[in-house]
């Protein structure tokens, strides 16, 4: 009993002890590559913020990101949570056969909603002469979700949504059809897009372009490891994508504009994939306003994309079909805004291209 | 009163809070006050303790520290007068005095927006509400402080001179905001003097962890599920049902938990607080379940009001009169809201008829029987007591018992139900005294015994490292009984 008591002590100081000494000693880390987010900084000291109480709620946050060791303690705890608690999910996260997904529950009907009314008002306002189009992404837990027993949002009913509220003008581009749980990342939330080639096919044949991507000849590049957005959040070990892309000489001259920043960048840039996000490799991840131009076109139209971070990856391959096409991200442009930036005459043809996930959350396009 | 699923919205309030399950708490405050305490001389031992406790509560509640500070010195004067006084006419004047300064500020603060929504209700008025913050852990240094001002005027209690000890006493951060209620008489010798044994502290560590594992890995998971189920579109039967029963077992775990972690914290400074909860799930009757739920309050209750009023000693009518008394104070202390009250009668209405016609009925059942009887009507309880507002909870109970008109269940509650299962199943394995009395067995036996003294503190590492992951990877984490 005695040693038992030595043992229990001495344990109890060592953890507290040791964890506290190890914490401060322990330089603080600015970024979380596998949460892929900021992690809180030592909070300043003020007297006004240490009357209200809010040093303290910073100094609680700051304390929880700036664990030692703080990634193994995320593991542990989605080892519990899968393994011995035998949740189903971990923070909306679960695992099917090593393919990592995040819960998209339930079906926000308003959302969806309110995605077709924002493609209604673009239509009406700059588009009607234009012709536009769109399709859906379907997220991976359409292939993933209700198979393998978890919640999945009624697929059929979001499209018939968008098909009822969405105006007569713009038509509807199936791909559901052609993609398969293959045609993503195991660790992302994104599709690959070496496994787009008969999507974009499919694209450019709804818009009525006689270009395939499919007769484009692409040399296949490698990036590995490739960590996606999931694998971070599963915490969990499980084997690295590898992330390709598909170039070209036409690909790699073409004139990429980045009308926020206004300079010029590149279809690809593998200097990313070491970044807080592999996948900006593609049109260097998230921006408002981008134009690629094609030096090699036969054809003189140009594409209007509007999309999320899924059309990164395959505007490249569309650009098989046009001269031009400008990517509009409406999560970081107000539609308001674009004809400041686009000469809408320019341009023959519009695609709608989202993500489900986008849909369903949609309440972040402005 | 805000249910776990509400409790999302006390987060921001909890998040500034330094409770026992926060890494700010276990990996800083911990270890520095540990440190301080065991090194600081016998004589200045309670002044560290004051000093942690004064800042513990600062961090939550910067400006209600000074409220605490003047409740606690007009209890400390008080004691002195009404110990002056002795058995003068001015020693009940003091005790008086001493009851409406103690109680006044709890008025004050808890119930003025409850009345002044009543009385606009009633007068059809439009008073403002003062919309003031309860000051944390007030219902419980308020009934510490009674406590002791009526024990000094009982004689039960020497008079403390030492506004340190005293204030030692009442802040005592271990068990200043949620309880157990610590009466003065408890630790009264041990604020002069205490031991500090090896044994004691290992013991202490041991509850504490106990405790820590009972709030962080079963209480939190349990107020997660009842968040997200209370989100999902459509209700069913089943799902008020999951609702009400994760509910039940979360806030014993809760509370319990924290009555573990202070009752832990209490023995490593060489304190013995009372206990506060005996395994109530395995009550055989509402009245046993209130002998083992939230005893210190119970006993509160029962030392300075049931039994002053006379208790059961002056007949049916004022026993009866007085059973409702207790139950509708138990409620109103819970909170400032008719469900609370409501609440607080239901187990008056209870305990009478258990008292006057069930209990003899209920000897005659199997114990089962009897456990499910007492079970399913804790149940109900809390569905009240967990509503916001009586409305709520009659939508509740109509939704459990099919008045509402929807169906007895979806894929949506079965995906939760599965997916918590283990979590249910290991909270109501641990709700009962199967752990415990497995230990014990093992611990009678010499073979077992040497195995038990290596698995144990090998268990309580791994469940302080499995608190500490989830406490990282989490952000659930309020404490249901920092309302009250």
């Amino acid at each position: 009993m005695g040693m038992k008591n030595i043992v229990t002590t001495c344990l109890f100081i060592i953890i507290i002890f040791g964890f506290m000494i190890g914490n401060i000693i322990t330089p603080d880390i600015e970024i979380s590559f596998s949460e892929r987010r900021t992690l809180t900084q030592a909070p300043g000291f003020s007297r006004r913020e240490l009357i209200s109480g809010d040093f303290f709620g910073k100094f609680e946050k700051y304390t929880l990101d700036q664990f030692v060791f703080r990634d193994k303690f995320r593991g542990l705890k989605a080892f519990m949570e899968f393994k011995i608690f035998k949740q189903k999910d971990n923070n909306g996260i679960y695992i099917v056969n090593g393919n990592i997904n995040k819960l998209e529950y339930p079906l926000n009907e308003n959302s969806v909603l309110y995605a077709t009314s924002k493609i209604n008002d673009i239509y009406k306002k700059h588009l009607i002469n234009i012709n536009t189009s769109y399709a859906i992404i379907p997220d991976k837990n359409f292939f993933l979700a209700s198979d393998n027993g978890y919640l999945s949002i009624d697929y059929d009913k979001l499209a018939e949504i968008i098909s009822e509220s969405i105006t007569d003008g713009v038509k509807y581009i199936n791909i559901y059809d052609i993609l398969s749980v293959d045609d993503y990342y195991r660790t992302d939330i994104h599709w690959s897009q070496n496994r787009l080639i008969r999507v974009a096919d499919k694209i450019l044949t709804g818009l009525g372009s006689n270009k395939k991507a499919s007769d484009i000849k692409y040399i296949q590049k490698e990036l590995y490891p490739f960590f996606g957005s999931y694998y971070g959040q599963a915490a969990v070990n499980t084997e690295p994508d590898t992330l390709i892309y598909l170039t070209n000489d036409t690909l790699e001259k073409a004139r990429v504009f980045d009308h926020y920043y206004k300079e010029n960048i590149s279809i690809y840039e593998p200097e990313r994939f070491n970044g807080v996000d592999p996948y900006d490799v593609f049109l260097s991840g998230q921006k408002p306003l981008v134009t690629i131009e094609n030096p090699d076109s036969s054809t003189k139209r140009g594409l209007l994309l509007f999309k999320d971070s899924f059309g990164n990856s395959i505007a490249p391959l569309l650009l098989a079909g046009y001269s031009k096409i400008t990517l509009i991200d409406l999560r970081l442009v107000s539609a308001d805004a674009l004809d400041k930036f686009i000469n809408f005459a320019e341009y023959q043809d519009a695609l709608f291209l989202y993500c489900t996930q986008t849909l369903n959350n949609s309440y972040m396009l402005r | 009163m805000q249910s776990p699923s509400r409790g999302i919205s006390c987060i921001g309030r909890t998040e500034i809070i330094m409770v026992f399950s926060s890494i700010s708490f276990l990996y800083y405050f911990l270890p520095l006050v540990l440190l301080l305490y065991f090194l600081a001389p016998r004589r200045a031992k309670n002044l560290v303790l004051l000093i942690s406790s004064l800042f513990f509560y600062f961090c939550g509640e910067p400006v209600y520290l000074f409220l605490m500070i003047a409740v606690t010195f007009s209890g400390y004067l008080h004691g002195l007068w009404i110990n002056r006084a002795k058995d003068g006419r001015y020693a009940k004047v003091s005790l008086i005095s001493s009851i409406f300064f103690g109680v006044a500020p709890l008025l004050f603060f808890k119930y003025t927006d409850f009345a002044i929504k009543n009385i606009n209700l009633f007068f059809k008025l439009n008073i403002p509400a003062l919309k003031l913050a309860l000051p944390i852990g007030i219902s419980f240094y308020t009934f510490q402080i009674l406590s002791y001002t009526i024990d000094v005027y009982r004689g039960n209690a020497r008079v403390q001179k030492s506004f340190i000890d005293f204030s030692a006493y009442v802040s005592l951060f271990p068990q200043l905001i949620a309880g157990p209620i610590v009466r003065y008489t408890t630790v009264e010798s041990e604020l002069y003097i205490r031991t500090h044994s090896l044994k004691d502290v290992a013991s202490g560590i041991n509850r504490f962890i106990i405790g820590l594992s009972k709030k962080v890995l079963i209480a939190n998971s349990l107020g997660e599920l009842g968040d997200i189920i209370t989100e999902l579109n459509e209700k069913t039967v089943l799902f008020f049902w999951l609702k009400a029963i994760s509910f039940m077992i979360q806030i014993y775990y809760d509370f319990s938990g924290y009555s573990d972690m202070a009752i832990g914290l209490g023995r490593i400074f060489g304190f013995h607080f009372p206990e506060n909860f005996n395994y109530p799930f395995i009550s055989k009757s509402l009245t046993e379940f209130w002998r083992r739920w939230h005893i210190s309050l119970g006993t509160w209750f029962r030392d300075y009001i049931y039994i002053p009023l006379g208790g059961n000693r002056k007949g049916m009518a004022k026993w009866l009169r007085n059973i409702f008394i207790v139950w509708f104070l138990t409620g109103f202390w819970h909170g400032a809201e008719w469900n609370l009250i409501f609440w607080g009668l239901y187990f008056a209405v209870f305990l009478c008829f258990e008292k006057l016609f069930w209990l003899g009925l209920l000897d005659k059942i199997p114990v089962f029987l009897r456990r499910i009887y007492t079970l399913f009507f804790t149940l109900i309880s809390f569905v009240l007591f967990n509503g916001d507002g009586l409305g709520e909870c009659f939508y509740n109970l109509k939704g459990m018992f099919g008045f509402l008109n929807i169906p007895f269940s979806n894929s949506e509650i079965y995906y939760y139900l599965k997916s918590y299962f283990i979590t249910l199943l290991v909270a109501a394995i641990g709700a009962t005294p199967l752990p415990k009395t497995l230990t014990e067995h093992l611990g009678n036996h010499k073979k077992t015994k040497s195995i038990l003294n290596i698995i144990e503190p090998a268990v309580q590492v791994s469940l302080l490292l499995l608190v500490t992951a989830y406490l990282i990877d989490g952000s659930f984490n309020p404490f249901l009984y920092f309302r009250f």
